[in-house]
């Protein structure tokens, strides 16, 4: 048998593999550039930019819990201008395939956004982090109301010919209905997830861990939380998923797979070891081998899930 | 500077001195031997799930032991991370990030004080034995709770009286030396008439504030190692915020972990 392809697609985004690295554990690429071969890795997705820079929360905005981590980094970010003009062009010197995750806090702020980067051709996707307070509705996010999140997406739709990949949070009750508003907005892609809202308390001083008391959950804890999504929304919604949550070793990434991922990220894993993913490339081709599969399409989806017991 | 690298670190041996405080000696590649004092590297303490993210620690001494350089880590144990390193069999092989961070600017001329707050001595080791190489001259003021929390006290009073100087010890329970904080024996220094044309520290948060108030007031400058919370170590996470006078924050991983005490928010 030939080598096992490795390179998938998802909608009109083409990937050489399907291991990505997720937004807010790779920093812009830059910072891994030493330390992994940015080239090899199926496409890197930014940390979440804004319109205008942001200083992010105060400390302490990380916390280590039982295998996995909080955090309340507050999005922090340098801002879209200095993004395209100072990091995107150091950036395209590696031949990685480029995501930017885009942010905002009022509606209009991802068209924007989105027709910021539409005109770079080093930009393969976007990305929409939709679990942010929205200004104008009291902070609730985006995310949380299918009928708000449609529109956006639409917004952003005619804002660029990029992919669109709508980023699901775990944290409202219902995921399938907002990957089913984010679709009929126009997305092209849904990943799943972002990180699960929890809280950790340090029992001598009774100060919550996070100084904004609650944080985003990531690392091995979220895993089966995440698993479990991608598989409800792959089988419901009907558009390419990236699966994201506690990705660490080839198994877990067969796993997504097979719950109807078409690619994955890798977030917390690379500040534990920051080749966590060019390794998972390695470790994927020979997986594919060792299971006797020609590519990564032929596990997509292919679970077999329990029938419903009589 | 050194660019960063990840590599396999293995361990010489563990020195207790006694615990809860202890010296680990790692074997590392070569480029360690230029390491900063004040840099620090991300150590893979079990190799397992927990404690899931690396450790900072600062780099406290570097040395060569035939032709291999080994660096030592000065630690204590305060949880699962430090409590797996200082279990740690010679020749376990441990993930290893490093050298990171920006170290201290160490002057060309003295004389100047060394700060150290308990185990926030670490990085002062390598400092001492920068300044003492230069023929530096500097005095070591050394606090801690009591006499059994400044390990490696005799270290760093024979570096300190290498270089002309002398150990300043202070603990708060008046078990050694000066009874009160180790910024109270500096002041009381200060007001006897001694000079200094800076500081270089490490330490508590709060010793390090008052360290800051203190070089304000009497005008010396002075450098402070400071320890957040980290997740990665290296720029990526963002976690490793500290408040900057310019109103942003810095980042305590790439911006320091040292910082000019007149730099940052206490
Ligand atoms: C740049 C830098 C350099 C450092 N250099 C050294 C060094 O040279 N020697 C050294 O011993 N430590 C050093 N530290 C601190 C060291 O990283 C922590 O002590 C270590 O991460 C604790 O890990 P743990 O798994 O044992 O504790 P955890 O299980 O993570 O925590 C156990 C308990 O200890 C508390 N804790 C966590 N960090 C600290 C801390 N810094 N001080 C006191 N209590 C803490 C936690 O809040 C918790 O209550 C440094 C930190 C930084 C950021
Ligand atoms: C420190 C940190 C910062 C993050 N920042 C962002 C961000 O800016 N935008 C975003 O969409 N997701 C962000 N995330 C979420 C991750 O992209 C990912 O969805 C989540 O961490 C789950 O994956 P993991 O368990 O592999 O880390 C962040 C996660 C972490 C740990
Ligand atoms: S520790 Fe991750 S950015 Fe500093």
């Amino acid at each position: 048998m030939s080598a096992p392809a490795l390179a998938v697609r998802l909608g009109a985004l083409e990937l050489p593999n399907p291991i990505l690295t997720a937004s807010g554990t790779f920093g812009y690429g830059l910072e891994f550039a030493h330390l992994s071969d940015l080239g090899r890795l199926g496409g890197i997705v930014t940390k979440g930019l804004s319109l205008e820079p942001l200083a992010g929360n105060p400390p302490p905005r990380v916390a280590e819990t039982r295998g996995g981590m909080l955090n309340s980094i507050g999005l922090q970010n340098i801002g879209i201008e200095r993004f395209l003009a100072e990091v995107l062009p150091r950036l395209e010197r590696f031949p990685a395939r480029v995501l930017v995750n885009l942010f905002g806090y009022e509606f209009d702020d991802y068209a924007r956004l989105a027709e910021r980067v539409d005109p770079y051709p080093g930009i393969a996707a976007v990305e929409l982090n939709v679990s942010c307070p929205n200004v104008r509705k009291g902070g609730i996010e985006f995310g949380h109301d299918p009928e708000v999140l449609a529109r956006l997406v639409a917004s952003v739709r005619r804002a660029t010919a990029k992919p669109i990949a709508v980023k699901l949070s775990p944290n409202s009750g219902a995921p399938v209905a907002l990957a089913e508003a984010a679709r009929e907005g126009g997305a092209d892609i849904l990943s799943a997830i972002n990180t699960v809202l929890g809280m950790s308390i340090d029992p001598w001083t009774r100060r919550p861990r996070l100084r904004t008391n609650r944080g985003g959950l990531s690392g091995p804890a979220i895993r089966p939380i995440a698993v479990r999504i991608v598989f409800d929304v792959a089988r419901q919604v009907g558009l390419p998923v990236i699966g994201i949550g506690g990705i660490e070793t080839v198994d877990d990434v067969v796993e997504f797979l097979l719950a109807g991922a078409s690619a994955v990220q890798v977030g917390t894993a690379l500040f534990r070891d920051p080749r966590a993913a060019e390794r998972l490339v390695d470790g994927l081709a020979a997986r594919l081998g060792e299971l006797g599969v020609a590519s990564v399409g032929e596990l997509v989806g292919a679970v077999r899930p329990w029938e419903s017991p009589k | 500077m050194i660019v960063a690298r990840d590599a396999v670190a293995r361990v010489v041996e563990v020195v207790p001195h006694p615990l809860p405080y202890f010296t680990l000696v790692l074997e590392v590649p070569d480029v360690y031997a230029e390491v900063t004092a004040g840099q620090f590297v991300m150590l893979e303490t079990t190799g397992g799930l927990e404690p899931y993210l690396r450790r900072a620690f600062s780099v406290a001494d570097v040395s060569k032991r035939g032709d291999v350089v080994v660096i030592e880590l000065l630690a204590k144990v305060v949880g699962r991370g430090t409590r797996a390193m200082a279990e740690l069999g010679r020749g376990t092989r441990r993930a290893l990030l490093g050298p990171l961070g920006r170290g201290f600017d160490l002057p060309e001329a003295g004389p100047v004080a060394l700060v150290a707050g308990g185990v926030g001595s670490a990085p002062l080791l390598l400092a001492s034995r920068r300044l003492a190489a230069r023929g530096v001259r500097f005095d070591f003021f050394y606090g801690g709770r009591s006499a059994a929390d400044l390990p490696r006290r005799d270290d760093f009073a024979r570096a300190a009286q290498a270089a002309g100087g002398r150990l300043v010890v202070a603990t708060e329970d008046g078990s050694e030396g000066f009874r009160g904080r180790v910024t109270e024996a500096l002041a009381a220094e200060l007001d006897a008439g001694r000079a200094y044309r800076a500081t270089y520290s490490c330490g508590p948060m709060p010793m390090l504030a008052a360290l800051a108030r203190l070089s304000a007031e009497r005008g010396m400058p002075g450098e402070a190692a400071l320890e957040t919370e980290m997740g990665c170590g290296f720029g990526a996470c963002l976690g490793c915020a500290v408040p900057h006078v310019s109103g942003r924050f810095a980042l305590c991983c790439q911006d320091g972990p040292v910082f000019r005490l007149d730099e940052v928010r206490w």
